[in-house]
């Protein structure tokens, strides 16, 4: 799975989730907003059948109170003035009541108004029409009933309260269908916004799913690939193993053969030499018996002239070939001895670096006061590893330094040592001549010598040293400038075991 | 009656063999000689058509061999003859380039009477072979089984 792939993936479901909550969100403040005003219509609706019912009790009282004072008036009964009375006083509060519930509607206020005026008038014509009966002159008051009926204080109340009514059932009907709708309009929106809540997390769990799937597949992949690359590893190890006891084989088997030649060639030269002499000697004897001389005693032949010339030359060409055939062999003898190197087996063991150090010290002493040369050790970390493999790494290095001081500078050699991250870092330096940094790299290839060629040596010493050094799983290095020291550094592991390189073996 | 001690010298280098010969004869030694260049043609004549060895059978041997042999190993040969009950008694010298400690140690492990690694320094090498010769003139060598 790709970065970018799983960005977008992560992208999506934050993208998913905010939408989720955003729905619910506006589902929540949606459902109290309708759900208020459902009960906003709802209460409106009440209102309306409220001020209905205030407006039919206005009129009963109204129609209580007539019915009341023509019962008076026609029987004088004290009950129905009572009753008169009782209507007569509920009729005010009850208007007032109207009023304050009309409030909100400016239309009706209105009618409210023209109604208030109406029944004034008609509480009046009942006040004259009681104080007619009181003062006991009925006929006024029946003549003023009657004038009363005819009058439009009557008609008015009844007209102005039908109007009322009509415009509150008018309002009655808005608001049931407003109150409907907003119902109707809370569920649905309940209804979608579930529905949408449900869809996003079945998208959410979709997608969860996809990414478990493809993480499970990611992880069997990788395991796949770390199986895969320890076979690669193992398989390239044992090529790489191959390929070192191949060329261990092949150095072993050239050195050995090149030194078969060279017997025949020695061999044969010596064989050549002595074949010089004895013609030589016969020569001379010749020379002796040609010039008359007595016979010569054996041994002390002296050739003359030429002859001691040419005796002179052949013996100088086969001394040449001797000496090459003997450099030829030592080499060889110096890749055999490297190459049997690389083949024996370390034994790691306890050592103690500077008791060991100290005894390669002790038998340098004499070519160190030779030098000229101070050696100082100083206290060095202990290894487990293998005696000798150290042993020749130290001696060389200590030689090199003894061997490579300036002429005429007192030497001073310095051992140190510490230990980092489970590695013992090794350093070797000296006051001496130094090296090249052009002749850093050369200085570890074997049979390559660096600086003036004053010294006796193959070339063979730091070769040995960095094989032995890599062998031991360490590695090593030089800083140098010419002619102001050198310091070999050497970083072998603390605990050396088989396992740490066991290419080689 | 002793029979003359006949030297069978396997050796591939005609060079060495030649050399070896003739440090030979400079001790003093003068039995017969008989040089194979090739483990093959030796084996045919130590262990006849057979492969038995009893074309051998009751003859003085002294075996100079050789280890790097173009057709097989010194090793093998020497094995052979120490195996063989006709040849098991005749000394062997192993006269070789190698001085690998392992190999010395895995002839000896295998019957060889002496080691003698050729050196390149031509004074140790006659030196090596005359002592060789000396070793001749003194060791009793048995008969093959008879």
């Amino acid at each position: 799975m790709t970065a970018e792939s799983q960005r977008r993936r992560a992208f999506w479901q934050i993208l998913l989730f905010s939408a989720g909550l955003l729905v619910l969100t506006v589902i929540s403040a949606g459902s109290v907003y309708l759900v208020n005003k459902a009960r906003d219509d709802s209460k409106w609706v009440v209102h309306t059948i409220e001020v209905e019912n205030q407006i039919n009790a206005l009129l009963l009282e109204i129609r209580r109170a007539e019915s009341g004072a023509r019962g008076y008036l026609l029987t004088q009964g004290a009950g129905f003035k009572v009753d008169h009375e009782k209507a007569v006083a509920a009729i005010v509060p009850s208007l007032d009541r109207l009023t304050r519930l009309i409030g909100d509607n400016p239309a009706q206020r209105e009618s409210i108004e023209k109604l208030s005026a109406a029944i004034e008038t008609r509480l009046g014509q009942f006040a004259q029409e009681m104080d007619f009966i009181r003062q006991g002159e009925p006929e006024k008051a029946t003549a003023l009933v009657r004038e009363i009926a005819s009058t439009d204080a009557t008609a008015a109340i009844g007209k102005v309260a039908t109007g009322m009514i009509e415009e509150e059932e008018r309002l009655f009907r808005l608001r049931t269908a407003n109150s409907d709708r907003s119902q109707s309009l809370a569920a649905s929106m309940t209804g979608i916004g579930s529905g949408l809540v449900v869809l996003l997390a079945l998208i959410s769990i979709w997608l969860v799913r996809r990414s478990a799937m493809a993480r499970d597949e990611a992880e069997a992949r990788l395991r796949d690939a770390n199986v895969n690359l320890e076979a690669i590893v193992d398989e390239r190890t044992a090529d790489l193993r191959e390929a070192n006891n191949e060329i261990q084989r092949f150095a072993y088997i050239v050195s050995h053969d090149l030194r078969s030649p060279l017997v025949n060639i020695m061999g044969f030269t010596s064989e050549l030499e002595e074949l010089g002499g004895d013609i030589f000697r016969r020569i001379g004897g010749l020379t002796h018996a040609a010039a008359g001389g007595p016979p010569p005693a054996a041994g002390e032949i002296a050739l003359e002239g030429p002859d001691q010339q040419l005796s002179a030359d052949f013996s100088e060409a086969l001394g040449f070939i001797k000496s090459s055939i003997a450099k030829m062999d030592r080499l060889i003898s110096a890749i055999l001895n490297l190459t049997r190197e690389g083949r024996r087996e370390f034994q790691p063991e306890k050592i103690d670096t500077r008791e060991l150090i100290e005894a390669i010290v002790s038998t340098l002493a004499h070519q160190a006061v030779e030098a000229q040369a101070e050696i100082q050790v100083a206290p060095l970390p202990n290894l487990v590893s293998d005696r000798l493999a150290l042993e020749q790494i130290f001696s060389n290095l200590i030689d090199n330094a003894i061997k490579y001081l300036r002429p005429g500078v007192p030497g001073e050699i310095r051992i140190g040592g510490r230990t980092k991250l489970g590695y013992a870092i090794f350093a070797i330096s000296d006051n001496g001549r130094g090296i090249d940094a052009k002749d850093h790299q050369r200085i570890f290839d074997l049979f390559r010598r660096a600086g003036t060629q004053d010294k006796p040596g193959q070339g063979i010493g730091l070769a040995h040293v960095r094989a032995l050094v890599r062998r031991l799983g360490g590695t090593m290095s030089v800083s140098s400038e010419l002619n102001a020291g050198s310091t070999f550094t050497i970083t072998l592991p603390i605990t050396w075991n088989a396992s740490n390189r066991n290419a080689d073996q | 009656m002793t029979q003359p001690v006949s030297i069978i010298m396997i050796e591939d280098d005609e060079g060495h063999a030649r050399l070896i010969e003739r440090n030979i004869r400079r001790s003093g030694v003068n039995n017969e000689i008989i040089t194979f260049a090739t483990g093959t043609d030796a084996m045919k004549h130590l262990f006849g058509a057979d492969g038995s060895g009893l074309v051998q059978k009751g003859n003085a041997l002294l075996i100079l061999l050789d280890l790097n042999l173009p057709d097989m190993t010194g090793i093998d040969i020497l094995r052979q003859i120490k195996e063989n009950k006709y040849l098991k008694a005749s000394p062997v010298v192993v006269l070789t380039t190698t001085d690998d400690s392992q190999e010395i140690k895995r002839c000896y492990e295998l019957g060889c009477n002496v080691y003698i690694t050729k050196p390149v320094n031509y004074e140790n090498f006659a030196n090596a072979i005359r002592q060789l010769g000396l070793f001749f003139s003194v060791i009793q060598v048995p008969p093959a089984a008879p």
